[in-house]
């Protein structure tokens, strides 16, 4: 399955995000980042943090999420391929984040916005997301 | 929408009357030719622009500039004007990168004197100025540092010695807003801001070498001390990870306050506003204020590399290089208006869009008294830029004006139609050197992907917001390693 595409928009990255669960779909939607920004990673040795975001919906959650996530990228000029989750609710996560630290970043991921945000199942159960960052 | 719902006020400004939908507040007004408004059409930024009219304590209108495009919440070339005593205060009407603006330095050099030492020039600069997108400036101050740049804004850097007295005189609020406060802005934001002061950033942020290839006006050209074939250096850069930061925060914290305890209906949420007065609109003000002070600092920052590697090329007894102006396009601040007869303190939320004062305003230095505040227009990467000057008639826009070509195609599109190579050798061919790391953000960057900067220029000088004054031609574009 693919993981996440990216869609047309004038100035910004917008993507389509695919999980068969909602864990998933977070998951996919970090690699989406990390790709995006077209990382040069710096060493193979794995770098964890400890994540913790509570939100109103599972909407607004995946959005903070995604901030928080882009807050560790940024200031640890790290990248991040693995996320486990310790706690998944529709408004509040606990994730141990795992990646590697970066000598350079190709491209520059501000934000994670919540415009024309979408978050909901498919008639077959897969999850299925679009958000649209600030680059 | 169609283009029959605009009524023709002048060949360059159409309007929707408030009648058209029933929330609108104000009715909306857009500045652009004929052919500028049909293109509008394809994007969502003309229904944008009618969800401004319908925000809380709006006077006026709700205004778009003609380098109008698609944003979040507020179109990108969107102008608001809040009565501060019942309307709100919306951090998605201000955009992510606080403080977006320019800066322009001017030599005393020629265009002929300077082309020997062009490529060292432009090789040099890209070293002092880093994008941040790699190593970064090596120093990474503390957060007590921070505050105080926060608080103080350009203003602190020149005490340090990092610029001029001209610096601070020649800057919109004098590179500080004095409501500013570094305590309503997180630590997330002060940490992603740490190593960042004096760092350029990515995509459409750029330094140029120019020269002033033209004349429209020679008295407010002598006024600004411009002359043909003169060698000017141009800085567009914002607040980088702490402004965008600070929105992110603030948009967090205020969607949930919007819909529940203030009960505010907007009809995009990530207007994210509360009442302008209430105690969380005023934190997100100071907030604002802080993240425009640090963007201040972090061009004057930059300034003080430019004249550094400037020095390093062209030996220290060179002549200096003399800030013209630095001016905003993406900022909430408070100003006051004769509305209606009475004197009307307002919020202007400008959201890719410039102030220009007018001659006389009391807010510009004395140097610009008589002629007005200079207006600095960046055109896309190796076209052309303006030097504008603001105008008594710009009050219809609370003194707002454009602020550059705006994306007229996605990064997506511009990588089909372009290669970065190609986009470079064509700049070549022009005798434009470019300086960037990234070939695919050359691409993303072409001038084919913006809008023509020459026809937006048109519209402002036509209508009356600007008028002017010189136009610029690169030399060399650099994008930081």
């Amino acid at each position: 399955m693919k993981k996440y595409e990216i869609l047309e928009h004038r100035a910004d990255l917008k993507i389509r995000v695919f999980g068969k669960t909602k864990e998933e779909l977070f998951l996919n939607a970090v690699l989406a980042i990390k790709d995006g920004l077209r990382p040069k990673i710096q060493s193979t040795k794995s770098k964890i943090r400890n994540i913790k975001t509570e939100s109103s919906n599972l909407e607004t959650l995946l959005v903070d999420f995604l901030s928080e996530v882009l807050y560790l990228i940024q200031v640890n000029k790290e990248v991040y391929n693995k996320v486990r989750f310790k706690k998944f609710s529709d408004t509040e996560i606990k994730a141990e984040l795992s990646g590697q630290k970066i000598e350079r970043f190709g491209e520059d991921i501000k934000a994670a916005t919540y415009h024309n945000l979408d978050v909901h199942q498919e008639k077959n159960g897969k999850w299925q997301a679009t958000i649209l960052f600030d680059i | 929408m169609k283009k029959e719902d605009f009524k023709k006020i002048t060949p360059w400004l159409w309007e929707i009357p408030k009648s058209f939908q029933p929330d609108m507040r104000v009715p909306a007004r857009i500045y652009a030719s004929e052919k500028m408004l049909e293109e509008s059409f394809k994007d969502k930024s003309l229904e944008q622009l009618i969800n401004v009219a319908t925000l809380p304590g709006i006077q006026k209108y709700a205004l778009a500039m003609p380098d109008i495009h698609e944003g979040y919440a507020s179109p990108i070339g969107g102008v608001a004007a809040i009565r501060v005593s019942d309307g709100i205060i919306s951090p998605g009407m201000q955009g992510y990168d606080c403080n977006c603006g320019m800066k322009l330095l001017k030599s005393e050099y020629s265009e002929k004197e300077i082309l020997p030492h062009l490529k060292s020039l432009a090789t040099e600069i890209q070293k002092e100025v880093p994008s941040g997108l790699g190593r970064g400036r090596q120093i990474k101050l503390n957060i007590e540092q921070i505050n105080k740049i926060l608080e103080g804004g350009a203003q602190r850097l020149v005490q340090q010695g990092y610029g001029e007295k001209e610096d601070v005189e020649n800057c919109e609020a004098e590179g500080r807003l004095e409501w500013a406060d570094a305590s309503a802005v997180s630590s997330h934001a002060k940490n992603r801001g740490r190593d960042q002061v004096g760092t350029l950033g990515s995509g459409n942020h750029f330094l140029e070498i120019q020269k002033v290839g033209e004349i429209f006006n020679e008295k407010v050209a002598e006024a600004f001390g411009l002359f043909k074939n003169q060698i000017v250096v141009m800085i567009h850069c914002g607040s980088r990870g702490l402004g965008h930061q600070v929105c992110t925060d603030y948009l967090r914290e205020f969607i949930p306050l919007m819909e529940g305890k203030y009960k505010i209906p907007v009809p995009d949420r990530e207007f994210a506003c509360v009442p302008f007065n209430s105690p969380e609109g005023q934190r997100a003000l100071a907030a604002s204020a802080s993240a425009a002070n640090y963007a201040w600092a972090n061009r004057q920052m930059i300034a003080h590399f430019v004249r550094k590697a400037w020095k390093s090329v062209l030996g220290e007894k060179s002549s200096p290089l003399i800030a013209l102006y630095d001016v905003a396009h993406n900022i909430i601040k408070k100003e006051k208006y004769n509305i209606e007869g009475k004197e009307t303190e307002v919020a202007v939320h400008r959201k890719g869009a410039t102030r220009a004062f007018p001659p006389g305003h009391p807010e510009i230095p004395i140097r610009y008294r008589e002629s007005g505040q200079p207006v600095i227009l960046p055109g896309s990467m190796g076209t052309a830029s303006y030097i504008m000057v603001g105008t008594r008639e710009g009050e219809e826009t609370f003194y707002s004006t454009a602020h550059g070509a705006g994306r007229a195609m996605s990064r997506h599109a511009a990588l089909r139609q372009t290669q970065g190579k190609q986009v470079i050798e064509g700049l070549k061919k022009i005798g434009i050197i470019v300086k960037c790391r990234s070939l695919k953000g050359i691409a993303e960057e072409a001038p084919l992907a913006y809008k023509n900067i020459d026809d937006v220029v048109e519209v402002v000088h036509q209508s009356g917001l600007s008028k002017k004054v010189a136009k610029l031609i690169p030399l060399a574009v650099i994008k930081g390693e």
